[in-house]
C-alpha cells in the first residue's frame, strides 16, 4: 500500500531521483483492455467499409458521430486515427508522406498524419498526387493506408483554424471532387461581462448558432444518403452517450480519493470510446465496468500508485506516441497524474446539457466544449477548480510544439495557478510527432518541481 | 525640385511613418483627440474605426528582441504574435484605447488572450467572422459581427456611427487602395520601379495613417510616377508572395533586389493583398463591408479563410502572367499554421505550370542572409538558364 500524505509531509521519504528503489510502474486499470478491444474492433471494421460497400465519411473535430450513425453511414474521425498510428508507433510512413508532400515539421502533427494517410489511401495515389521519392515510404500494406477512401467529408473542428483548414485540403487531395460540409464555431472568448464557463450570454447564442449548423448537417446527409435521417436512432444513441458519459464522470470523480485509484493514463485510454464508438449498451457496459473497478479498488484500498506523494494535473493535448512512458515516468517519481484538461473537461463532460429525446442543441454544446475552444480565462476557472476539487499540488504542462490551439492559454494559466500557491512546470512534446521530445528536460523539470512541493511541504509543516 | 527627388521625399517621410506608428498615433491623438484603435490583421474593416472618428492602425510586428513576452507565448508562435504580446508586455501599447479583431487564426487569437492578460485595462474585442466562406449563413453571421463591433465602437468613442458615416469612410478607402493599386499598375508595367523597400513603405504607412492624410500624400506622389519614362528593366522579374500578417524585414527584399531581380509584383499582407479589393460602394454601408469580406477572398485568395472554390495557386499563376515575373519568392513567416498548410498546394501548381520558385521562411529574430542569398542566386540562375526543368529551387 502507498504511504499517506502525512508521511510524506514529515519528510520520511527520500527526496525525488534520490532514491535506489526500483522504478514503480503505475498500476493502470484492466478494465480499459475491454476498451482497446472495443475500439480495435471498430477501426477493424471500418478497414472493410468499401468492400461491405457501406458508405464512408471523414470528419474531423467534434463527436458529431452519433450523428453520422443515425445517418447510416460509416466514420473516420481523422484526428482519431492520427492519434492511434502516432499511439501505435506507426505514425512514419504517413508523416513521411506529408513531408515528401511539401509538409514543413512545423505544422500541427496530427494534420500532417492524416493528410499523410489521405495521401497513402487514395486511390492511384502514383498517378494524382505528386510527391517527392522518399526512401522510407513503404508500400500499401501499412496501416496508414488502410483507411477507406471517403464519399464525402465533414469538417467540425472547434478551437484551432488549423483544424477547419486541414479539410480543406483533404478535399484538394481529392480533386475537390467530393462534397464537404462544415460546421464553424465561434472561439468561447468572453467580450462581455457576464461570459464564463457554461454561462453568459455569449455561450448561449453560440450554441444556438452551432445547433443551427447541426441541423443544415442533417439535411445535407439525408441528400447524400438518399434516406431520411434516423432520428429515433439519434435519440437511442445519445441516450446511451449520456449514460456512458455520466458513469465516466464519476468515475472520475471518485479519483479525488486519496491515494487515488486511477490516474490520468487510464482516461487517456479510455477516449478513443467516449469520443467516438457508437452509443450502443456496449459502451454504457464498458464505463460501468470501469467504475466498477475503481470502486473495488478503492474497497480493497489499492492504489493507481503504489506510494502516492504527489498529485497533478496534466495539461496539454496528449504526447500519443509517448503515453506508456510518460505514464511510468511520472509513477517513478511517486507522482500520480490526477485529471487532465482534455480528460476531465471535454467528451460529452457535461452531460446534463443532453436531452436524448430532443438531443441537438446539448450536443452544440458539446461540440463548443472542446478543451482548446476556450479563453484563458475560462480554461483557468475550469481548471483551478478541478486543482481544488482534487487536492493537486501542481500542473505539468505539455508544451505542445505544432499544435498552437492547445498551447494558449498555458503560459497565462500556469500564472493563476502560480497565484494560488500550485506549482507549475513545462516540458515539450509534441501531440503525433516524437522528434520534439526532450526526456532530459521533462526529467529534470519534474524533479525540480517535486522538490519545491517538498519544500513547500516542508515550510508548512 | 527634381521629381525623382519629390517622390523620395514623400516616400521617405511615409518610410519615417512606418517605422514608428506609436509616435505617430501619439502625435494624431494630441491633435484631434479622437481614441486610437488596434486593428489586427488580416481582415479587419478599418472603414469602421474610421467611421466613428478613431484612427485606425493595424498592429504591426515591432523590431524588438522578444524580452518580457517570452513568459505568456511559446518560442513556436510565429514572430508576429510573440511580438504583439511582447509589445503589450513592455508597455509599447499604452497609446491604444481598444484592439479590436475578426480574425482566426489560432496563434493570433492567442496571441490576443495574452495580451488580455497582460494589458486588463484596454478593451480587446474579439468579432470571429466566420472563416468559412462556403455556407449561405455565412453572410449573415459575418454582418452580425459588423453590428456588433459598430455597437461596440459607439460605445468606445462616444458617438452614433450613421450609415453616411461608414459610407464616407468606404469612399476614402476606396480612394486610398485606389491609388495604391495605381503604383501597382505602373511598377509591374516597369513605368515606375519602385523597390520593394518602398513599396512596403507605402502600404504600411496605409495601415497606420489617417487615410485621408496618406491620400493626399500619395495623389502628390502618384502624377510624378506617371511622369516617368524610365525603360522596363531587362533583370528577371519575380513575384513575392504570402508572409501574412506583417511585413517582411526590409532588408530581406533588398538582398533578394541585389541578386540581379527585379520585383515587379506581390502578394503580401503589406503588399498588393491589402489593397486589392474595393468595398463595393453601393447599397447599405454595412452589408457593403460583409460582401467586401468575401470578395477579397477570391479576389485575391488566402490560406487563413475556408473556401472550396478559392484558388491561391491559380491566383499566383494568372498574377505571374499578368505582371510577366518569371519566378515566385514564396516567403511564410515561421510557425505560420495556415501557410504552411497550404504551400504543397502552391508548389504542385507551380510545378505544374513549370514555375520556378523558392520558399524562404521569415523569422522575427534575423535572418541568415548571406545563405539566403545564395539560394536566391540559385533561382535567380534557375530562371535565366535557356532550358529549365520543372522542378522548384
Ligand atoms: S493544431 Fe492542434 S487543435 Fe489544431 S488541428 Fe492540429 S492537433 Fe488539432
Ligand atoms: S496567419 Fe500566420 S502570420 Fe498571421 S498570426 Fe497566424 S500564424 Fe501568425
Amino acid at each position: 500500500m502507498s504511504i499517506n500524505l502525512e508521511q510524506a509531509k514529515s519528510g520520511q521519504q527520500p527526496l525525488p531521483g534520490q532514491t535506489a528503489k526500483t522504478p514503480a510502474p503505475a498500476n493502470r486499470l484492466m478494465s480499459t483492455r475491454t476498451g482497446s478491444k472495443l475500439v480495435r474492433d471498430y477501426w477493424d471494421n471500418l478497414f472493410t467499409a468499401r468492400e461491405r460497400g457501406a458508405t464512408v465519411v471523414w470528419y474531423n473535430g467534434a463527436a458529431i458521430n452519433p450523428i453520422l450513425q443515425a445517418a447510416g453511414v460509416e466514420y473516420c474521425h481523422g484526428e482519431a486515427f492520427g492519434a492511434r498510428l502516432a499511439a501505435m508507433h506507426l505514425e512514419g510512413p504517413a508523416q513521411q508522406a506529408g513531408e515528401s508532400y511539401g509538409y514543413i515539421n512545423e505544422l500541427c502533427s496530427y494534420a500532417r498524419t492524416t493528410i499523410g494517410c489521405a495521401l497513402l489511401t487514395q486511390k492511384g495515389a502514383a498517378d494524382n498526387v505528386e510527391m517527392d521519392e522518399h526512401p522510407d515510404i513503404p508500400p500499401k500494406e501499412i496501416m496508414a493506408s488502410r483507411l477507406p477512401a471517403p464519399d464525402f467529408f465533414v469538417n467540425a473542428y472547434a478551437g484551432c483554424s488549423t483544424g477547419q483548414q486541414w479539410d480543406e485540403i483533404s478535399y484538394r487531395l481529392f480533386n475537390k471532387k467530393l462534397p464537404f460540409f462544415k460546421i464553424s464555431y465561434p472561439l468561447l472568448w468572453g467580450n462581455k461581462p457576464d461570459a464564463g464557463y457554461i454561462r453568459g450570454e455569449e455561450w448561449e447564442t453560440a450554441s444556438r448558432y452551432v445547433a443551427d449548423q447541426i441541423y443544415k448537417l442533417i439535411e445535407f446527409l439525408e441528400f447524400q444518403t438518399g434516406r431520411k435521417f434516423d432520428w429515433d436512432a439519434l435519440r437511442e444513441s445519445m441516450f446511451y452517450i449520456k449514460k456512458a458519459a455520466e458513469l465516466r464522470l464519476e468515475a472520475l470523480d471518485l479519483c479525488a480519493a486519496r491515494p487515488t485509484p486511477a490516474v490520468f493514463w487510464d482516461w487517456i485510454a479510455s477516449i478513443a470510446p467516449i469520443n467516438f464508438l457508437p452509443g450502443t449498451p456496449a459502451l454504457v457496459d464498458y464505463f460501468a465496468e470501469m467504475k466498477a473497478e475503481i470502486e473495488q479498488r478503492l474497497k480493497d484500498n489499492v492504489s493507481a500508485l503504489p506510494n502516492e506523494r504527489y498529485r497533478l494535473m496534466f495539461d496539454g493535448i496528449m504526447n500519443w506516441n509517448k503515453v506508456g512512458w510518460l505514464a511510468n515516468k511520472f509513477a517513478e517519481h511517486d507522482a500520480a497524474v490526477i485529471c487532465g484538461r482534455y480528460t476531465h473537461t471535454s467528451f460529452w463532460n457535461e452531460p446534463h446539457f443532453i436531452d436524448p429525446e430532443d438531443p441537438i442543441l446539448g450536443m452544440a454544446k458539446h461540440y463548443l466544449l472542446c478543451p482548446f475552444n476556450h479563453s484563458a480565462k475560462n480554461l483557468g476557472e475550469v481548471m483551478l477548480r478541478d486543482c481544488e476539487k482534487f487536492g493537486l499540488d501542481g500542473i505539468v504542462f505539455h508544451a505542445t510544439r505544432t499544435c498552437r490551439s492547445a498551447s494558449n492559454g498555458q503560459m497565462v494559466v500556469a500564472q493563476m495557478a502560480q497565484k494560488k500557491g500550485l506549482q507549475t512546470m513545462f516540458f515539450e512534446g509534441d501531440v503525433a510527432d516524437e522528434s520534439f521530445y526532450k526526456d532530459e528536460v521533462l526529467q529534470s523539470r519534474l524533479e525540480a518541481m517535486l522538490e519545491t512541493i517538498d519544500v513547500q511541504r516542508a515550510r508548512i509543516a | 525640385m527634381a521629381s525623382s527627388q519629390k517622390e523620395n521625399e514623400i516616400i521617405q517621410s511615409l518610410a519615417d511613418i512606418a517605422a514608428d506608428p506609436s509616435a505617430y498615433a501619439s502625435a494624431w491623438k494630441q491633435r484631434t483627440g479622437g481614441k486610437v484603435v488596434g486593428i489586427m490583421p488580416m481582415n479587419f474593416p478599418g472603414e469602421l474605426v474610421h467611421a466613428a472618428g478613431a484612427l485606425p492602425v493595424v498592429v504591426q510586428e515591432d523590431r524588438a528582441t522578444i524580452t518580457l513576452g517570452r513568459s505568456l507565448i511559446y518560442e513556436f508562435y510565429c514572430g508576429y504574435t510573440r511580438s504583439l504580446v511582447d509589445q503589450s508586455a513592455t508597455g509599447k501599447f499604452e497609446g491604444y484605447d481598444a484592439f479590436l479583431i475578426v480574425d482566426h487564426c489560432v496563434a493570433l487569437l492567442g496571441a490576443i488572450d495574452a495580451m488580455r492578460f497582460e494589458i486588463p485595462d484596454t478593451p480587446i474585442y474579439l468579432a470571429q467572422f466566420t472563416a468559412s466562406m462556403d455556407e449561405p449563413w455565412s453572410p449573415p453571421q459575418v454582418r452580425g459581427r459588423i453590428d456588433e463591433l459598430r455597437a461596440r465602437l459607439e460605445e468606445l468613442c462616444g458617438r452614433k456611427i450613421a450609415d453616411g458615416d461608414i459610407a464616407t469612410s468606404i469612399a476614402a478607402f476606396n480612394r486610398n487602395r485606389g491609388l495604391l493599386r495605381r503604383i501597382y499598375d505602373l511598377r509591374r508595367s516597369g513605368v515606375a520601379p519602385i523597390t520593394s523597400r518602398q513599396m512596403q513603405a507605402l502600404v504600411k504607412s496605409a495601415m497606420v495613417m489617417d487615410i485621408d492624410e496618406h491620400s493626399a500624400r500619395l495623389e502628390e506622389l502618384v502624377p510624378l510616377l506617371e511622369a516617368r519614362t524610365a525603360e522596363a528593366s531587362r533583370l528577371p522579374k519575380l513575384h513575392l508572395s504570402g508572409n501574412f500578417c506583417h511585413a517582411p524585414h526590409p532588408e530581406l527584399l533588398d538582398m533578394i533586389e541585389s541578386c540581379g531581380v527585379v520585383v515587379v509584383d506581390d502578394d503580401l499582407y503589406t503588399g498588393y493583398r491589402y489593397i486589392a479589393t474595393d468595398v463595393p460602394a453601393d447599397g447599405d454601408p454595412a452589408e457593403a463591408l460583409t460582401r467586401w469580406y468575401f470578395n477579397r477572398n477570391t479576389n485575391v485568395p488566402c490560406s487563413t479563410r475556408a473556401q472550396k472554390s478559392a484558388d491561391w495557386e491559380g491566383y499566383l499563376a494568372k498574377a505571374v502572367e499578368k505582371s510577366g515575373a518569371s519566378g515566385i519568392i514564396i516567403l511564410i513567416a515561421k510557425f505560420c499554421e495556415p501557410h504552411m498548410l497550404y504551400y504543397p498546394e502552391l508548389r504542385k501548381e507551380l510545378r505544374r505550370r513549370e514555375i520556378p520558385h523558392l520558399v524562404i521562411e521569415t523569422e522575427h529574430e534575423g535572418l541568415p542572409l548571406e545563405m539566403l542569398k545564395t539560394r536566391v542566386e540559385a533561382l535567380v540562375e534557375h530562371i535565366k538558364r535557356p532550358v529549365r526543368s520543372a522542378e522548384a529551387v
